[in-house]
C-alpha cells in the first residue's frame, strides 16, 4: 500500500501559522475538564509510569552494585564494565524495545522495564564505582586492623561514605527513567506517554497532551525530592558535619 | 502505511511546520482566479478555491489500495467461539465511512471520549439485535489513534451485547501487535485495515521483496488475505464498506465550480496544468500519489506544494486556496459534512 510511512494526525499551531483544522474547535491547552473526566484514565496510566519507574531503577540497582564492586576491586574489569553499560545506552529505546519483544511478549510491559532497566546502568554502575572508589583506602585498612570482615566493612565503612554518590546516582537515574518511560508508546505500555502521543493522534489534543507532558515533569519533580529526602534521612552525619 | 507508530511525528512536524509556513507565506498568490468557468482551458481554470468544506474526488479508477476495515481474529480463539466472527461481520455491514469520519470528528473535533462514541454508535446502529450468542474473556487489541480505539471500543461493545467478556487493550505499531494477536495469549481481535494487514502477512510470508497482492478491488484483497491468513494462524471477517485509505480532496467550492466529483472528471476539466497538488514529500515519487494521478487519470500539475501526510497542513492548505487538490484519509473528520 501506498506508503506514506507514520500518519501524522496533528499539527502544531505555531504564531503566524495559517489556522489549523486543529484550532477549529476550542482547543485549549489546559482544561480542568480533561483531567476530572478522565480521572480513571490518567490515574492508570500513572500507576504504570510508577511502576516501571520504580522496578527498572530498583532492579537497576540490583545489577549496578555487584558490577560497581566487581569492577573495583579488579581493574582489568573496570573498563569493560563502564564500557558495556555505557554501549548499551547507546541503542536506541526503539530499537532496543523492538529487539526484546520477541522474546518478551510483543504486548508485555516486561519488554519496557527490561529496557529501562538496562538504561540505568550506565548512570548507576558509573555513579556507585565512583562513590565506593572514593572510600579512602587508610579508612578501609584501619577497619580491616580493627577486625572487620568484609561484610561487615562493606555495610558500616564502604556503604555510608559511598552513600551521597549512591544517592546522586539514583536520583538521575529516577528522573531520567521518568522521561524514558513514555517510549514504551510503541508496546502500548508508555504510561503517561499514551496520553502524549494519542493527544498527537486525536487532532492535536492539547490538554490530552499537556496533561501527559506535565505528568512527567511532575512525577520526575516528585521522585527527586522524595529521593533527596531518602538520603537526608540516611546521612545525618552530614548534617551534624555543617552545625 | 499509514498505521503505523506516530512516535517521531511530533520531531518530524517541527521541521514540516516551519518549511510549510513559509511556503504559505511565500507562494500564497493563487486565490485570485476565483471558480474556473465549467472546464474551459484558460489555463486559470483549476486554481486553488478557498473553502471551509472539504470533498473527497472518488478514486474511480482504483488507484488506491482498498484499505476497508476488516475484523482481524486468533483463528484458535474463532474456532473455540462460533458466534465471535458474526457479532464482528456484523458491524462491518452496518459501518460506512461517513460514520467513520462522524465518529473521528465526535472525538477529533468534538472532544468526547472514544468510548462514549463508540457506545453511541452502537446503540444507534442496531447491531447488536438478534446477536448469537457466546462467552469468554475477548481482549479486543487498539492501536493509540482516534479511529483505532473507537473501532476497537465499538467491537467491545457489541461482542458484550454478544455475551462475551470484552475489554479493550491498549497497543502500540503493528510490527508487534500482530505477532501477539497471531499467539492470541495477550489480545484474540483487532480492527484491521484490509490492503495494509493484507500486504504486512505478504510480506512476512513471502519475504520483504513480495509480490504485492492487495489492489483498489476490496473484494479480490479479501480472498488474496485468507491464504495469508490461515498460514499465520488468523482469521480476517467481512471487509466492511467502510474504509480509511488514501484520497484526494478539493473544497466543495471548487468541485462545485467545475462540477466534478471523480478524478476522472477532474483530468478532464483540468487539462491546462493549472492544477496545484499538495502533499507529502514523497508524493512526487510514490506511484499512489503524484506519478499515480498522472498515469492512471492523465491529470497534470502546474505545482507540487510539499506539505504532510493528510495532516493539518494539508487541510489549511485547502482551505485557504493555497493548493487545488489534496492528498488526505478518506475517514478523516475534517471531511465532516456541516
Amino acid at each position: 500500500m501506498a506508503s506514506l510511512g507514520a500518519r501524522p494526525v496533528l499539527g502544531a499551531a505555531s504564531d503566524g501559522a495559517p489556522v489549523l483544522a486543529a484550532d477549529e474547535a476550542p482547543n485549549p491547552w489546559f482544561d480542568p475538564s480533561y483531567v476530572t473526566d478522565n480521572w480513571d484514565t490518567i490515574v492508570g496510566y500513572l500507576g504504570q509510569h510508577v511502576r516501571l519507574t520504580v522496578g527498572a531503577v530498583l532492579l537497576g540497582a540490583l545489577i549496578a552494585l555487584p558490577l560497581a564492586l566487581l569492577a573495583r576491586r579488579t581493574r582489568v574489569l573496570s573498563g569493560p564494565v563502564l564500557g558495556l553499560s555505557s554501549v548499551v545506552y547507546t541503542i536506541p529505546s526503539l530499537a532496543m524495545f523492538s529487539f526484546l519483544a520477541p522474546f518478551t511478549g510483543p504486548l508485555s510491559a516486561t519488554t519496557v522495564l527490561i529496557g529501562l532497566t538496562l538504561y540505568t546502568l550506565v548512570i548507576l554502575v558509573r555513579n556507585f564505582l565512583a562513590g565506593f572508589q572514593a572510600v579512602p583506602a587508610d579508612v578501609r585498612e584501619a577497619a580491616r586492623g580493627m577486625g572487620y570482615g568484609p561484610g561487615r566493612l562493606f555495610l558500616q565503612v564502604d556503604l555510608p561514605l559511598a552513600l551521597p554518590a549512591v544517592m546522586a546516582g539514583l536520583r538521575i537515574a529516577t528522573v531520567s527513567t521518568v522521561a524514558l518511560v513514555t517510549v514504551g508508546v510503541i508496546t502500548g505500555n508508555g504510561g503517561l506517554g499514551q496520553l502524549i502521543v494519542g493527544g498527537f493522534n486525536a487532532n492535536f489534543y492539547r490538554a490530552e497532551i499537556v496533561t501527559g507532558a506535565l505528568g512527567c515533569v511532575l512525577l520526575a519533580l516528585v521522585a527527586d525530592v522524595l529521593l533527596a529526602g531518602v538520603e537526608r534521612l540516611l546521612t545525618p552525619w552530614t548534617r551534624a558535619a555543617l552545625a | 502505511m499509514h498505521r503505523r507508530p506516530r512516535i517521531l511525528v511530533p520531531l518530524a512536524l517541527a521541521g514540516v511546520l516551519l518549511t510549510a509556513t513559509a511556503c504559505g507565506e511565500s507562494g500564497s498568490s493563487g486565490t485570485g482566479g476565483g471558480s474556473g468557468g465549467g472546464g474551459s482551458a484558460s489555463g486559470e481554470a483549476c486554481v486553488p478555491v478557498a473553502g471551509d468544506q472539504l470533498v473527497v474526488l472518488e478514486d474511480d479508477q482504483q488507484l488506491q489500495n482498498a484499505d476497508n476495515i476488516v475484523p482481524a481474529v486468533n483463528a484458535a480463539t474463532a474456532q473455540a467461539s462460533p458466534a465471535l466472527l458474526p457479532a464482528l461481520d456484523a458491524v462491518s455491514a452496518a459501518l460506512t465511512t461517513e460514520d467513520l469520519i462522524e465518529l473521528n470528528a465526535a472525538v477529533d473535533v468534538d472532544r468526547q471520549s472514544a468510548e462514549e462514541v463508540a457506545t453511541a454508535w452502537v446503540e444507534e446502529s442496531g447491531v447488536t439485535d438478534g446477536l448469537e450468542q457466546g462467552s469468554g474473556a475477548i481482549a479486543v487489541g487498539g492501536a493509540n489513534f482516534t479511529e483505532s480505539t473507537v473501532l476497537a471500543n465499538i467491537y467491545a461493545n457489541v461482542l458484550t451485547a454478544a455475551g462475551f467478556d470484552a475489554s479493550v487493550r491498549e497497543v502500540g505499531n503493528r510490527e508487534l501487535y500482530l505477532p501477539a494477536l497471531i499467539s492470541g495469549s495477550e489480545i484474540q481481535v483487532f480492527p484491521e485495515y484490509l490492503s495494509t494487514a493484507t500486504e504486512f502477512l505478504n510480506r512476512q510470508v513471502n519475504g520483504a521483496d513480495a509480490e504485492p497482492v492487495a489492489s483498489g478491488d476490496a473484494q479480490a484483497t479479501a480472498t488474496a488475505l485468507q491464504p495469508l491468513a490461515e498460514q499465520n494462524g488468523l482469521l480476517f471477517g467481512e471487509p466492511s464498506e467502510a474504509a480509511d485509505q488514501n484520497a484526494f480532496a478539493v473544497t466543495q467550492e471548487f468541485a462545485d465550480g467545475l462540477g466534478v466529483s471523480t478524478l476522472s472528471e477532474l483530468a478532464d476539466a483540468c487539462g491546462d496544468g493549472s492544477l496545484v497538488l499538495g502533499g507529502p514529500a514523497e508524493c512526487p515519487d510514490r506511484p499512489f500519489c503524484q506519478p499515480g494521478l498522472e498515469d492512471t487519470y492523465g491529470l497534470t500539475f502546474g505545482e507540487f506544494r510539499e506539505l504532510d501526510a493528510g495532516g493539518p497542513l494539508t487541510k489549511a492548505a485547502l482551505q485557504q486556496g493555497e493548493i487545488s487538490i489534496g492528498l488526505v484519509f478518506s475517514s478523516d473528520g475534517a471531511l465532516a459534512q456541516g
